[in-house]
């Protein structure tokens, strides 16, 4: 691990930025997308935000940037209006956010031939945009990246020719899971509950998952009421409990619901430790491939039952 | 002749979700062979072990049960074809979340039973409450519901203390 921060190569992102806009307004010119999901410049300087356009001319307004930190991927989803459901759609992609579009198609929620996957090979993001003008450091860098490996998106349409200089830089998740791993079980549940305890039932980390398309969640629903709604530790644990095991096997780690945590709980470790434990039990990573069946709703009759009596 | 049943200083409450096809009928064939086993075994029945959600583990928990025990049919021998396979997973991967929050998983039992296996169930049955009544009620769920929340971030003795004039 390097001792001080060092800077990352991002100075591919601004010929990404103009292949962007040019692809953009060619398949918006000769109709082949309805409208393309991507980035734009936002007010503060050097911060992006979502942009949806339906003319050509928009085009320019796209950009990619260190700041380009959502997964756009959830504006595809069923529960977000936003976007045009006729025609097909362009949408900037990272390799993270491809994933989660993978992970969909193999639900069903969306289909490849609707889709023109304009994929950006990237070398990182910000982990905050608190301060999105500030430069792409090993310290400013989003954990998630620090464990990509998928720099290049495979199989979009179109790439622009780059590639992302990316050093090897310390596994913070893989890390931190360890560390947790090594304690006692009473320590691990001392930990969680003060994480757990700060959560303010905001549901803002169910709101930007794309994994999170159920139109009536079983947390909302009072009839049984299996989980206790109002922002109180049974509750909040019984959640994000839940949560994590609703998306195992399923959440393939764009770690919107931790960069969204306004209580920075850290989110994306419960995923990553069932990404891992599924990675083990059943060989299984998600996003790779279209699944029709993720691993939890398929089965062998070899599996493990060392634990069952 | 009096009979002399051990006492205990604490009586675990187990809550046994059970498939309505293999454990439920093997627990009635316990019962029906006069086979005796601790009370403290709250049976549930199911459909199924695929039927049986997570949530109603954690619910448990949290309603008080100091050990659950998730009992069903055989490998193979499911009325719906498929359902305890699916289940095997499913508790293989939410036994692995539940370690990794901190819950002891010794309280949590999982078994194939099927409808000729009395003497089984007794033995699960057993073992389980055995094995929890040794090690003391489950107080971290119960801890969870009765605590008021207190976020670290917020709880400075000022707000405690106008919290307490309430």
């Amino acid at each position: 691990m390097p001792l001080t921060s060092q800077p990352i190569d991002t100075s591919i992102y601004s010929a990404i930025t103009d292949a962007i806009k040019t692809e953009a307004e060619r398949i918006l010119t000769e109709g082949q997308v309805t409208a393309v999901v991507g980035y734009a410049a936002a007010r503060r300087k050097g911060s992006a935000q979502p942009i949806i356009i339906t003319e050509a001319t928009d085009a320019a307004k796209l950009i990619f940037t260190a700041a380009c930190v959502n997964n756009l991927a959830v504006y595809l989803t069923k529960a977000k209006k936003e976007v045009p459901k006729s025609g097909k759609i362009g949408i900037v992609v990272k390799g993270c956010d491809l994933k989660a579009l993978t992970g969909l198609m193999g639900e069903s929620q969306l289909k490849r031939e609707d889709l023109y996957l304009i994929g950006v090979p990237c070398a990182g993001v910000l982990g905050s945009t608190v301060q999105p003008a500030t430069g792409l450091t090993t310290d400013t860098i989003a954990p998630k990246c620090t464990e990509c490996d998928a720099h290049l998106p495979t199989g979009c349409d179109f790439v622009p020719l780059q590639t992302p200089v990316t050093p090897e830089l310390e596994q913070k998740y893989a890390t931190e899971i360890a560390r947790l791993e090594a304690l006692t079980p009473a320590e691990r549940w001392a930990y969680w509950k003060e994480q757990f305890s700060k959560c303010i039932k905001c549901y803002a980390c169910r709101q930007v998952c794309p994994f999170c398309f159920c139109e009536q969640c079983l947390c909302d629903r009072n009839k049984p009421q299996m989980v206790d709604t109002t922002p109180r530790p049974a509750g909040n644990t019984a959640w994000h409990i839940v949560r994590a095991m609703h998306l195992a096997g399923r959440c393939a780690g764009c770690a919107e619901c931790e960069r969204v945590c306004p209580m920075d709980i850290p989110l994306n470790l419960l995923n990553r430790k069932m990404a891992k434990e599924l990675k083990e039990l059943y060989d299984h990573e998600a996003g790779f491939e279209v699944l029709d069946k993720g691993p939890l709703n398929s089965y062998t009759d070899k599996d493990d039952q060392s634990f069952i009596k | 002749m009096k009979h002399t049943a051990p006492t205990h200083d604490f009586e675990p409450k187990i809550i046994a979700f059970v498939c309505t096809w293999c454990t439920y009928a093997g627990a009635d064939l316990a019962g029906t062979s006069r086979m005796q086993y601790p009370s403290n075994v709250r049976v549930l029945k199911f459909p199924c072990t695929g039927r049986i959600d997570p949530v109603f583990i954690l619910k448990a928990f949290q309603q008080g049960a100091d050990g659950v025990l998730v009992s069903g049919c055989h490998p193979g021998d499911c009325h719906y074809i498929a359902g305890n396979f699916h289940a095997r997973r499913r508790f293989a991967v939410f036994r692995k979340l539940l370690e990794f929050i901190g819950v002891d998983l010794k309280r949590l039992q999982f078994s194939w039973v099927s409808a000729a296996e009395g003497g089984k169930w007794v033995e699960v049955v057993t073992d389980l409450t055995v094995k929890v009544r040794a090690m003391g009620p489950m107080t971290e769920f119960k801890e969870l519901a009765m605590e008021e929340q207190w976020s670290g971030a917020i709880n400075t003795p000022e707000l405690q203390e106008a919290y307490n004039a309430i």
